[in-house]
């Protein structure tokens, strides 16, 4: 399968070119265009359990999309997300990325989907019980609003928790204040996210939060 | 006429240079510079879809009634035209037998295209969302906008595209809205959330839009505050 992102950083797209037999599944709604000899089966993402967990504790799609090329041609598809910004490929082999709500675009066979207990303060911040989990061997997708930054830690590192946007599993995620009630208040820097542990994690350079808050005060 | 695009694909804006006694037509509120000579007046297209139904007929599609009109008396005359939207913007050569334009990527033509309003082509309801149409026909330029990049498909058979991601087709191309995978009830519901899409046959151009404005709408809208 070759792919090829598009229009980076601002309005990024996937082509992705099928030889005959390969598939790709995407995420609900992801699909742009494609050539009408690609075939499309919906179903449940990761099984009808965990998909139902996904919909109400992850904020993910309970339904994803499988795209197989039948023909014995290679057949073009074009992906895309609802948020205009940048697109990022990962390599797995046999290691696992993490992702908050949204960011998951697609991936190829041979990852598996699946859940990742997230504890109770993920949930009261608005970020589900869960995350979603992709890992095996294969390529994954994923988007953010804004552009994409690569970043390796190695001890403790803290993001705003509207900007991160994948992290690998063995990173601990704690959420918190800013330095205390009253400057988180008043710093605007609002809950934040403690990260411990080391590996790789994505930031995105804006959040649809802070364009939620900036377009509110419009409203009245 | 002159149409050169510059700051593409992220902010496009065209610069046009009339010739004189040139005349060009433009989405109302779209003009954000121009000569200081260039004579502007606004009109309801006559003909095809023109006067005061075919204005009406504009409301209802989403556009404004009335469409801006500038007029070189000289040649060398600059007007500046930018949609509202981030994103890219087409110069489309019109021939027969024309192209059908999503509404809201009209942004600007030269005063011998034919803009036809309220194409039925596609039956709306049943594609979901309320997306209307231009038939757009006659010789000349266009200029038409899009939410993110605009890509080429050059079709040659069959090939599908989301409702919400069509910018514009040539009309050598025939379609049908259809379901997207292989089973009625998964369309219907909207479950895999591809829902119907139109299936395009023959040969033609296809444009597309890598971003659909309505789901970025729907993603920040439902965290605003109801009106």
């Amino acid at each position: 399968m070759k792919h090829e992102i598009r229009y980076k950083p601002s309005f990024a797209v996937i082509f992705v070119t099928l030889e005959p037999g390969e598939s790709i599944t995407a995420e609900a709604g992801a699909m742009t265009s494609m050539d009408a000899r690609i075939s499309m089966k919906t179903h449940f993402s990761g099984g009808f359990f965990s998909g139902l967990l996904k919909k109400f504790l992850g904020g993910e799609s309970l339904f994803v999309n499988t795209f197989s090329n039948p023909t014995q041609q290679s057949l073009q598809i074009v992906l895309t997300q609802s948020t205009i910004g940048d697109i990022a490929c990962i390599d797995l082999r046999g290691n696992g990325i993490c992702f908050q709500p949204g960011a998951y675009i697609a991936h190829t066979p041979g990852v598996n989907m699946g859940l990742k207990w997230a504890g109770f303060s993920s949930y009261f911040a608005g970020e589900g019980l869960f995350k979603l989990q992709l890992s095996g061997t294969g390529q994954v997708f994923f988007g953010a609003y804004g552009g994409l930054t690569q970043k390796r830690i190695n001890g403790e590192f803290i993001v705003d928790s509207g900007h991160l946007v994948a992290y690998e599993p063995n990173i601990k995620m704690s959420l918190g204040l800013a330095g205390g009630l009253i400057g988180s208040v008043t710093s605007g820097e609002g809950i934040i996210n403690r990260l411990s542990g080391s590996g790789v994690i994505y930031l995105q350079s804006r959040s649809i939060d802070g364009l939620v808050r900036f377009l509110r005060p419009k409203f009245f | 006429m002159n149409i050169e695009i510059l700051q593409q694909p992220d902010s496009a804006i065209a610069k046009i240079t009339l010739n004189s006694g040139e005349e060009l037509i433009a989405e109302a509120g779209s003009m954000i510079a121009m000569s200081g000579y260039i004579n502007a007046s606004t009109t309801l297209r006559k003909g095809k879809g023109g006067g005061i139904m075919g204005g009406l007929k504009r409301m209802l599609t989403g556009e404004s009634l009335f469409l801006s009109v500038f007029r070189s008396p000289n040649s060398g005359g600059e007007v500046f035209l930018a949609p509202k939207m981030l994103g890219d913007l087409l110069h489309y050569q019109v021939s027969e037998p024309g192209i059908i334009v999503q509404a809201t990527s009209y942004l600007a033509s030269e005063s011998n295209v034919d803009i036809g309003l309220g194409w039925q082509g596609f039956k709306s309801i049943f594609s979901g969302e309320s997306i209307f149409w231009l038939d757009i026909s006659g010789q000349g330029s266009v200029l038409l906008s899009s939410f993110g990049a605009i890509y080429e498909i050059p079709v040659n058979g069959e090939y599908i595209v989301d409702t919400g991601h069509i910018v514009a087709f040539e009309k050598s191309l025939s379609f049908e809205v259809t379901k997207a995978g292989s089973s009625w009830v998964g369309s219907l519901l909207g479950v895999g959330g591809e829902g119907l899409v139109c299936r395009f046959k023959g040969k033609g151009r296809i444009f597309c839009q890598t971003h659909n404005a309505n789901a970025f709408g729907l993603l920040i809208g439902s965290q605003l505050p109801a009106k």
